[in-house]
C-alpha cells in the first residue's frame, strides 16, 4: 500500500525533474526554411511600460517599442537604410530637394474603417509632430509648407533644399496618425492614446498596464500577405536577467537586447538566432558621448579635455560595460552612416596615461602630496583648486560613471557621480546647464542631419533636450553644417562631413566613447524579423 | 505595542540551578550577537585598513567567481566584491550611528518629559508618539528621496526622526517607576530642580533599557537603507550593500556571488544587532 | 463590553482622524519644503505651462498657506490625488488599476503567515528547549534578519532557475488561457514564490511570538489546572493556551502591516509583480511625484486603519486586557 504510493510519488517526481531539466544537450532545431507560415502568437519581452500609444508626440523608446507596429510612416527604411514604399507608393524630388512629392497608396484604411488620405499626413506634421523633438528640430525647422493637391498626393516644400527628408519619414521619426480622431483635441490627453487607431500591421487588442500589451493582426493591412502572425504579445519585464529566463523557458520568443554575459550561453544552446543592430526604437546609430560643459573654466583649456580623453581606456568600456556589443568610436559620426563617417580619422584621443599626465602638468594641473591634481596658474581657476568635477548619468548608465571614475582616478582626477532620472537629467543639463560633465547616448540617426547636427551647431544651444550639451560654438562648423544640409548629392556631402569631424577632434567639445549595438535574440522557430520598429511585420513562427 | 519589541524574548524560568544555567546559555546568543555586530560595524570604521584593494578599482577580471585572489569574486567592471562589502559596512555604520543617536535623543527626551511631567503633557506626547509609531517609515523615506534626491544625510534624518516612538515608551515606563523611588524623593527634599533630578538621577537609570532597544531600532534602519539601495535610491557616491545587490540582479544567473555576499553581510549584521538587543532587553527586564 | 472598553474604543477611534490629519500635514509640509517651486515638486518636472497653471489652481499654490492646506486636504478627502502628467490620467485611477495585484499578494501573504506562523510557534512551544525548538528559533531569527531581496533572489536561484518549478516573473503566462479556472491556476502559480518570500519574515515574527506566548501559557496555573482536571492535551493547547496567545499574534500582525507593504515593494521589484510597488518604483524613476505622493498617502492611511482594526480586535479577543 504505502510502497505503491511511494513509488507513484517518486515516479512523478522523477518525471517532473526530467521535464524541467536543463535542455543544454538538446538537438538544435532544424534550420528554418524561408517559406512564411501563417498563424501563431509571438511573445516579445520589452523593458518598460509604454505609458501610452502615441509615438508622434514623444521620442521615448518605451512608447515607440510598444506602439510602432500599430502605425506606418510614409516610407520604411530597409537594412541598408534605403527608403522603401510604405504609405507612399512613389515619390519625386524636385528643385534639387526643395520639393518632395509623394504619391500615396490607394485604398488604405484606418483600423476603425475610415479611409486614409493626404489630410492625415498634413495634420500629423502640422499638429502632432512638433512634439517629436528630433523631427521638430530638423524637418520642421526648415519646412515651409505641406500641400495636399488631392487625397492621394502630398507635397513637402522647403525654404531651401533639404537632403535628408527621405530618411526621416519612417514610423520611428514620423508616424502618421488619424486626423479624424485627433483633430481639435489635446493630443496629450486624447483617449485614443490608450485605444490607438492606426494603419499598421497590428491593432491593439488589450493593454494591461505594467504587465502586457496584446496586439492582433490587422486583417485589412495594405500589404495583402502581411502580417503572417495572428498576434504579438509584448510582455513588460523590466529586468534583463528575467527576460533571459523567460526566453530560455520558452515564455517569450523574442528579446530586444541580450546582456553580454548571457550571450555565449544562448549561442551554445543552439536554440536561438540573433540580430545585431545599431537601430533601436529610441534612435539608431547611438554613440555613448561624454560632454564637457564648456562654460566651466576648468574645461577651458583643450589640453585638459584631451588629457581626460587620453586617460580613458575606451576598449575597457566596450568590454566591461557593453560586453563587446558595439565598437570603440573612431570618429564623431557613427560608422553606421558610411558616407559621413570619417574613415581613418587622425586626432581622436588615444589611451595613454603618461601622455595624459603630462598634458595635465603642462596645463597647470599638478599632482600634490596625496595624488590629487590642483590648479596652478590656470586661467579662471583659483590656485589650489582640485581637479574634481561631477558627472551626470542616467541610472541605467551608472556603470559608465563607475568605470570613468576609476580610470580618471589613476591620473589624479576626482569624479563625483550624480544619478538623475531622464526628465530631471534633461532639465538639469539643457535648461539649467548645471553640470560639469555628463554622458549621453546621442543617437545619430540615419543621416547626420537627424542626430549629429544638433550636438554641434551654436543655434542648438538651449533648453531643448539632447541638443548641444557642451555649448560648443564654432562658426566654421556652423557654416559647414549649413552647406551639408542643402547638398543633396550623397557623395558631395562626404568631404564636408570629413572637414567637420577633423575640426571636432581638434576642439574636443565631447569625448566619443563607444558605438552601441544591441543583440536581439529570438527562438529558432521564428524568422522574418527586421531591426526596425516594424520588427514583426513580416515575421512568422513555426509551431 | 510593547509586545512586538519583545517578541524575541524568551520567558525566564523560575529561580533554580536549572534556571541559572538557562540564564547563562541564554546569554550566549546575546554575546555572540554583540560580537558579530561589533565586528561588522568596526569593519566599516577600519575599511581603508582592511580592504584588500580600493573598492572602485577596476583591475580584476570581469565577473570572476570567488578565488584566492578575490575571495568574494568580482563584478562586471572587475571590482573586488570583498572590498566592496567592507566599505559597505561603513555606510551601514553611518546609518546605525546616525539613526541610533537621533532616535535615542528624541526618544529619551520625549519619554523623560512624558513620564516625569505626567498629566496633559504625558497625554499629548503619548498621542504624538502613537502617531509617529504608525507612520510607515519606508514610504516616508521614499517620499523624502523623491523630493530631495538620494543622500545618506536625509535618509538618516528621516529614519532617526521616525524610529524613536518605541524608545520613548520604554523610557517613559522606566521613568514612571522611578519617579517616586527613594533617591528621587531624597533629591527633591534637598531642593534639586526638576531638570537636575531628571538628568542626574533618572536618566542614568533609564538609559540601559533605552539602549537595549536601540539594537533593534538600528537593525531596522539598516534593513530599510538596504532596501532603498536595492531599489536604486541610495547615494551613488557611497558603496551600499543594497545597491550592490541591486546591480547583481541582472547577473543572477551567471554570478551568484554578487547577490549572496552583500545579502549575507546584511543578514549577519542585522542578526547580531537583533540578538544583542534581545539579550539586553532580557537583562533589563530580569533586573527589575 | 464594559464601560472602560467602549471608552477605550471611542478614544482609539477618535485618534484616527488626527492621525490621518497628521499624515496629510506631513505630506503637505514636504511639498512646501522641497527645493524649488512647489508646483514642480507636486507635479514633476515634465509638465508644460498649461499643466502647471492647472495644478496651481487646483492646489491653490499662489494663495496663503492655510488656504493651500485646506484645498490640499479637501482634494484628498474627495479622492482627488492629482493627475499624473506622464500618463495624462488621474492618479487615483492609475493606483486603482494596480492595487488589486498588491492586495492579492499582501493579503495572501498575511493569511499564510498567520496560519503557518502560529502552527510553527505552537510546534516549537511543545518542543520547548529541545532540538525542534532550537531549530525553529535559529531559522526564524535568520529569516527575520535577512533583507527581503536576498530571500527573493535565493528563492529565484533555487526554486525557479535550478528546478523550473515556478515562473520567475509576472502575474500571468503571456500565452495563457483566459478561461477562468486555468487563469486562476496560472495566477496562483505565479503568486507562489513572491507570496512565500513576502510571508517568510512575517512567519518568523508570528512564530516567535506564538512560541513565547505559548511557553508562558503552558507553564501557567490555568493550564496546570486544566491538565489536572484531565483535559486532553489537544484541547489544552487550543482552547486554553492558544486562545490566550492569539491577541498578541493579532497585534503583531497588525503592527507589521507597514513592514508587509514595504516588503511588497521590494518583492514586486524582484519578481516583476505588477502592483503598486512596481508603480511606485517606476514613478520614483520618472519623477512622477503625484503618483509617489498618492501611493504614500494610501499606504499610510491603510496602515493607520490596520492598526485601529487590530487594536479593536485585540480588545474583543482578550477579555483580560486592562484599559486606561
Amino acid at each position: 500500500m504505502i510502497a505503491r504510493r511511494l513509488a507513484v510519488i517518486i515516479g512523478a517526481a522523477a518525471l517532473m525533474l526530467a521535464a524541467c531539466a536543463d535542455g543544454a544537450d538538446e538537438q538544435a532545431a532544424p534550420p528554418a526554411d524561408d517559406q512564411p507560415v501563417r498563424g501563431g502568437i509571438l511573445v516579445a519581452a520589452i523593458d518598460s511600460d509604454p505609458g501610452h500609444f502615441n509615438p508622434a508626440i514623444t521620442t521615448s523608446g518605451a512608447t515607440h517599442t510598444g506602439s510602432e507596429l500599430i502605425y506606418n510612416g510614409l516610407v520604411e527604411l530597409d537594412d541598408n537604410l534605403e527608403p522603401q514604399p510604405e504609405l507612399a507608393e512613389s515619390w519625386d524630388v524636385e528643385n534639387d530637394g526643395a520639393l518632395y512629392r509623394f504619391h500615396l497608396r490607394d485604398g488604405v484604411k484606418w483600423h476603425d474603417g475610415q479611409p486614409f488620405s493626404s489630410a492625415d499626413i498634413k495634420f500629423t506634421f502640422d499638429e502632432l509632430l512638433p512634439q517629436h523633438s528630433r523631427t521638430k528640430a530638423s524637418v520642421l525647422a526648415t519646412l515651409q509648407s505641406i500641400d495636399t493637391p488631392n487625397e492621394q498626393t502630398v507635397e513637402f516644400r522647403f525654404k531651401e533644399p533639404y537632403a535628408p527628408l527621405l530618411l526621416q519619414l519612417n514610423v520611428t521619426e514620423a508616424p502618421i496618425l488619424p486626423r479624424h480622431i485627433y483633430q481639435g483635441t489635446d493630443p496629450r490627453t486624447n483617449p485614443a492614446n490608450l485605444k490607438p487607431v492606426g494603419t499598421g500591421p497590428f491593432t491593439l487588442k488589450s493593454y494591461t498596464p505594467d504587465s502586457q500589451i496584446e496586439l492582433a493582426a490587422n486583417e485589412n493591412y495594405f500589404k495583402p500577405d502581411q502580417p503572417y502572425l495572428d498576434g504579438v504579445v509584448m510582455r513588460i519585464i523590466p529586468e534583463r536577467g528575467n527576460q533571459m529566463v523567460a526566453l530560455e523557458s520558452g515564455e517569450v520568443d523574442w528579446v530586444f537586447g541580450v546582456p553580454g554575459p548571457d550571450l555565449s550561453r544562448l549561442r551554445d544552446s543552439g536554440r536561438y538566432d540573433f540580430l545585431t543592430t545599431g537601430i533601436n526604437p529610441g534612435g539608431s546609430n547611438c554613440i555613448m558621448t561624454v560632454s564637457f560643459n564648456l562654460d566651466r573654466p576648468m574645461f577651458g583649456d583643450v589640453r585638459v579635455r584631451r588629457a581626460i580623453g587620453q586617460a580613458l581606456d575606451r576598449q575597457q568600456f566596450l568590454e566591461r560595460v557593453q560586453f563587446g556589443q558595439g565598437r570603440v568610436a573612431e570618429a564623431p559620426i557613427s560608422s553606421g552612416i558610411p558616407f559621413a563617417h570619417a574613415e581613418g580619422l587622425q586626432g581622436m584621443p588615444t589611451f595613454d596615461r603618461a601622455a595624459a599626465a603630462q598634458l595635465l602638468d603642462e596645463a597647470g594641473w599638478r599632482q600634490d602630496g596625496d595624488g590629487t591634481r590642483v590648479a596652478g596658474n590656470v586661467a579662471g581657476v583659483p590656485d589650489g583648486t582640485a581637479l574634481a568635477f561631477d558627472f551626470l548619468v542616467y541610472p541605467t548608465f551608472t556603470s559608465y560613471g563607475d568605470l570613468l571614475r576609476a580610470q580618471l582616478a589613476e591620473v589624479g582626477i576626482e569624479v563625483r557621480l550624480r544619478q538623475l532620472e531622464p526628465p530631471v537629467f534633461a532639465d538639469t543639463v539643457f535648461s539649467n546647464r548645471d553640470f560639469d560633465t555628463n554622458i549621453i547616448s546621442y543617437c545619430n540617426g540615419a543621416d547626420p542631419e537627424i542626430g549629429v547636427k544638433r550636438m554641434y551647431v551654436s543655434s542648438s544651444i538651449g533648453p531643448v533636450p539632447f541638443s548641444n550639451a557642451a555649448g560648443y560654438r564654432n562658426p566654421d562648423v556652423d557654416r559647414l553644417f549649413d552647406e551639408s544640409r542643402i547638398t543633396v548629392k550623397g557623395d558631395a556631402r562626404t568631404p564636408i562631413y570629413r572637414q567637420i569631424q577633423e575640426q571636432l577632434v581638434r576642439d574636443l567639445p565631447y569625448l566619443w566613447i563607444v558605438e552601441t549595438d544591441s543583440v536581439r535574440a529570438f527562438s529558432r522557430n521564428c524568422s522574418g524579423f527586421s531591426p526596425s520598429g516594424h520588427f514583426a511585420a513580416a515575421a512568422f513562427c513555426r509551431q | 505595542m510593547f509586545a512586538s519589541a519583545n517578541w524575541l524574548t524568551r520567558p525566564e524560568a523560575p529561580g533554580s540551578a536549572v534556571a541559572g544555567w538557562r540564564r547563562l546559555t541564554s546569554r550566549t546568543p546575546g554575546v555572540a550577537g554583540a560580537v558579530t555586530a561589533l565586528v561588522v560595524l568596526s569593519m566599516g570604521a577600519l575599511a581603508p585598513l582592511l580592504a584588500p584593494t580600493d573598492p572602485s578599482a577596476v583591475d580584476g577580471p570581469s565577473l570572476a567567481p570567488p578565488s584566492r585572489a578575490f575571495p568574494m569574486g568580482t563584478d562586471a567592471l572587475g571590482r573586488d566584491v570583498l572590498s566592496g562589502v567592507i566599505y559597505g559596512a561603513r555606510t551601514s555604520l553611518i546609518v546605525a550611528g546616525g539613526v541610533g543617536v537621533i532616535a535615542l535623543l528624541t526618544g529619551a527626551a520625549v519619554g523623560l518629559l512624558s513620564g516625569y511631567r505626567g498629566a496633559w503633557v504625558d497625554d499629548a506626547l503619548m498621542r504624538i508618539t502613537e502617531m509617529f509609531q504608525v507612520l510607515p517609515r519606508f514610504f516616508l523615506a521614499l517620499v523624502v528621496i523623491a523630493f530631495f534626491g538620494p543622500g545618506l544625510d536625509r535618509l538618516v534624518l528621516v529614519l532617526g526622526l521616525t524610529s524613536w516612538p518605541l524608545l520613548a515608551r520604554v523610557v517613559r515606563a522606566e521613568v514612571l517607576t522611578l519617579r517616586h523611588r527613594e533617591f528621587v524623593d531624597a533629591a527633591r527634599v534637598y531642593g534639586a530642580s526638576s531638570a537636575r533630578i531628571v538628568l542626574r538621577e533618572i536618566l542614568p537609570n533609564v538609559l540601559p533599557s533605552a539602549i537595549a532597544l536601540l539594537g533593534l531600532v538600528v537593525a531596522q534602519a539598516i534593513l530599510i537603507e538596504a532596501s532603498l539601495g536595492f531599489l536604486g535610491l541610495s547615494d551613488p557616491n557611497m558603496i551600499s550593500w543594497g545597491a550592490m545587490a541591486s546591480q547583481a540582479q541582472q547577473f543572477l544567473r551567471v554570478a551568484w556571488w554578487l547577490s549572496l555576499f552583500p545579502g549575507l553581510a546584511i543578514l549577519v549584521t542585522v542578526l547580531g544587532l537583533n540578538l544583542v538587543g534581545n539579550a539586553m532587553t532580557n537583562a533589563s527586564v530580569g533586573r527589575r | 463590553m464594559n464601560g472602560s472598553h467602549s471608552h477605550y474604543l471611542i478614544r482609539r477611534a477618535g485618534q484616527f482622524i488626527p492621525t490621518i490629519a497628521a499624515i496629510l500635514l506631513i505630506g503637505f509640509l514636504l511639498i512646501q519644503l522641497a527645493p524649488g517651486d512647489p508646483v514642480l515638486a507636486l507635479a514633476g518636472d515634465n509638465g508644460d505651462a498649461q499643466y502647471y497653471a492647472d495644478m496651481r489652481a487646483r492646489f491653490g499654490l499662489d494663495e496663503p498657506l492655510p488656504v493651500q492646506l485646506a484645498k490640499y486636504a479637501g482634494n484628498l478627502v474627495t479622492g482627488d490625488l492629482g493627475t499624473s502628467y506622464m500618463q495624462g490620467r488621474p492618479v487615483a485611477e492609475i493606483i486603482a488599476e494596480r492595487l488589486p495585484a498588491t492586495v492579492l499578494l499582501t493579503a495572501s501573504a498575511l493569511l499564510i503567515s498567520a496560519l503557518v506562523g502560529v502552527a510553527v510557534g505552537v510546534y516549537a512551544a511543545t518542543r520547548h528547549n529541545r532540538l525542534g525548538d532550537h531549530v525553529v528559533t535559529a531559522t526564524t531569527l535568520a529569516v527575520y534578519a535577512a533583507p527581503v531581496f536576498l530571500l527573493g533572489q535565493l528563492a529565484i536561484l533555487v526554486l525557479a532557475l535550478r528546478t523550473g518549478w515556478f515562473p520567475v516573473q509576472g502575474m500571468t503566462d503571456p500565452r495563457g488561457d483566459t478561461t477562468s479556472l486555468r487563469a486562476g491556476i496560472d495566477v496562483a502559480h505565479h503568486l507562489a514564490l513572491p507570496m512565500l518570500v513576502l510571508a517568510a519574515q512575517e512567519v518568523a515574527a508570528v512564530a516567535q511570538i506564538t512560541r513565547a506566548g505559548m511557553v508562558n501559557e503552558l507553564g501557567s496555573d490555568h493550564v496546570r489546572t486544566a491538565r489536572a482536571k484531565g483535559v486532553t492535551e489537544r484541547v489544552v493547547l487550543t482552547r486554553h493556551a492558544l486562545r490566550r496567545v492569539l491577541p498578541s499574534v493579532v497585534t503583531v500582525l497588525g503592527e507589521r502591516v507597514g513592514h508587509l507593504v514595504a516588503g511588497a515593494v521590494v518583492v514586486e521589484a524582484v519578481f516583476g509583480w505588477p502592483g503598486i510597488g512596481r508603480l511606485l518604483v517606476t514613478a520614483m524613476q520618472s519623477r512622477d511625484i503625484p503618483i509617489v505622493m498618492g501611493v504614500f498617502l494610501i499606504v499610510a492611511v491603510t496602515v493607520v486603519i490596520a492598526n485601529l482594526l487590530t487594536d479593536l480586535l485585540y480588545v474583543k479577543l482578550d477579555p483580560r486586557v486592562r484599559l486606561g
